[in-house]
């Protein structure tokens, strides 16, 4: 094992004096801000870096034929202007073809923005941002979770990647205590349905309306080694779209926690989405487009997770084993007049392997065993196989 | 058939699992993890998306500090700006970095990882608070 030593006897400049709450304010003072960068806080790695994560999937649903799928496709480009200014960004291509339509897959600018770092407590970023919710929305790299796909909670709960436009500010306090803070584009209730809740709300900062923007923030504590707890929420009115206008306020919260220590890994997350004058968004819809797109007023999801590591260390990489209880409900309270679709009060058990040639890659297999409270539409088991790979 | 592939497939991992090796590297994961060695400061700083462990190192001015730096995933960095301090730490299991770091006067030292290691890089920062 390689030791390097390093002995530092200046001191160095403080630059808490410097926050501000703005980013105005902050804009005005950057310039002087940064002539007192010091020599020393050039980079030693490119200031410019491209990094990325891609994962692709062999599904096998019961009674069906497989499919290929190569899922994702990211690329991250970063830059650092000096240790305290960075720009982040994630572009994203889903399911290998981009055709114009959205069943030909999907390329999208996931992240794009640009981070003042001011000081520990307290830093002002603005652009394409992740909505800071849940354990997987902004920690999704392959080799990081267990399961061919991310969890269900994660998917029509939480819609992961939930991104958006918007400014805010984030920051740490204390032995592990973070914050964050913003304000985005709100969702379009519009484009809500049945099946997967509010994901297809998400205007995704494509001329997105901002007459009435949308708050959402995050606590966790991240101070105890291995033990990640945390809570989000997101309030925002999503009925811009209708006319006559009506205000439809939708409101996601989350509760989530992550420990680790040495193999074990256990994970659990908590997310439920309230939308109000879900009946009028119904009602509305069903004037505009003949369906009734049976929007519920609560959906509810909640997942447990156990994984374990049988090969640690090993020359050959690790090895995990995991089982996940999921149960996601996008039709837990209707409104009234409106019954529940059973179809989509699902819950499911996943169980699997995940193979660590290195750190940075992983081979994933699992089973998942599907069932809804449907008589009529079955839920079928699936056979799942993924390899992912950051860079 | 799709079932009894999924059974083969996680029965031969369960197989391969029991012949597992143990964990090679004695990684201090809750021991201690700062400890007084002689007038040195000895922390453990355990890097992982996207955080450091702890975040938050109290020492006295004129302490000589030395932080062991190990990751739980993939490789990270680690910078403090204003000072020639900018190691790589190297990935899960693949051994320690070690820094010196002395600090002369009180004040806030930041530290933040300088390799790009995910989504959330920006939120893996650090100080080190230098008290009279």
């Amino acid at each position: 094992m390689k030791h390097q030593n390093y002995r530092v006897f200046t001191g160095v400049r403080r630059a808490s004096g410097l926050a501000t709450g703005l980013i105005i304010a902050f804009a005005l003072i950057q310039p002087a801000w940064a002539r007192q960068t010091q020599a020393g806080d050039a980079p030693a790695a490119p200031a410019t870096a491209l990094s990325g994560y891609m994962e692709f999937h062999l599904n096998k649903l019961e009674r069906r034929d497989g499919t290929l799928d190569f899922h994702r496709f990211v690329l991250l480009v970063t830059h650092e202007f000096n240790p305290r200014l960075r720009f982040v960004s994630e572009i994203e291509i889903e399911h290998a073809v981009v055709a114009g339509l959205e069943e030909g897959g999907e390329l999208e600018i996931e992240q794009a923005y640009l981070d003042f770092l001011i000081n520990r407590a307290f830093n002002v970023r603005a652009g394409m941002l992740l909505v800071p919710m849940g354990i997987i929305n902004e920690r999704h790299e392959p080799p990081v979770f267990y399961g061919v796909e991310r969890p269900l909670v994660d998917t029509v709960i939480i819609p992961t990647t939930w991104f958006d436009i918007g400014a805010g500010v984030h920051g740490e306090v204390g032995r592990g205590w973070r914050y964050r803070v913003y304000v985005m584009a709100p969702l379009n209730a519009a484009e809500f349905d049945a099946e997967e809740g509010v994901r297809e709300g998400q205007q995704h900062g494509s001329e997105a309306n901002v007459g009435r923007v949308a708050l959402t923030g995050r606590l966790e504590y991240v101070g105890l080694r291995g033990l990640t707890v945390g809570a989000g929420f997101w309030s925002g009115r999503s009925g811009f779209e209708f006319r006559p206008r009506f205000d439809v306020p939708v409101t996601v919260l989350e509760a989530d926690v992550r420990y680790t220590r040495d193999r074990l890994e256990l994970r659990g997350q908590f997310a439920q989405v309230s939308i109000d004058n879900a009946a009028l968004v119904n009602d509305t819809m069903t004037l505009r487009t003949g369906v009734n797109p049976n929007i519920a007023r609560t959906l509810r999801g909640a997942y447990g997770e156990v994984g374990y590591r049988v090969i640690s260390g090993a020359r050959m990489g690790d090895v995990g084993l995991f089982t996940r209880y999921e149960n996601v409900d996008t039709q837990r309270r209707m409104p009234d007049g409106y019954l529940p679709l059973k179809a989509f009060d699902r819950d499911q058990w996943v169980i699997g392997a995940t193979y660590w040639p290195d750190p940075d890659v992983a081979v994933k297999l699992d089973y998942i065993v599907a069932r809804n409270k449907s008589e009529v539409v079955p839920a079928p088991n699936s056979f799942n196989v993924g390899l992912g790979w950051w860079f | 058939m799709t079932r009894r592939l999924a059974a083969g497939v996680v029965g031969a991992a369960l197989a391969v699992g029991s012949i597992g090796s143990g964990r090679p590297e004695g990684r201090p994961l809750h021991a201690e993890i700062s400890v007084q060695v002689g007038g040195e400061q000895v922390v453990d700083v355990t890097a992982e998306r996207f955080s450091f462990t702890p975040s938050e190192i109290r020492v006295k001015a004129g302490t000589r500090l030395q932080i062991r730096l190990s990751s739980e995933d993939t490789d990270h960095g680690f910078r403090i700006p204003g000072t020639d301090i900018d190691v790589r730490i190297p990935k899960r299991n693949r051994g320690t970095k070690i820094v010196a770091f002395e600090a002369a006067k009180p004040g806030r030292y930041t530290f933040q990882c300088s390799h790009v290691c995910g989504a959330g890089h920006s939120f893996m920062r650090g100080e080190i608070v230098v008290t009279e």
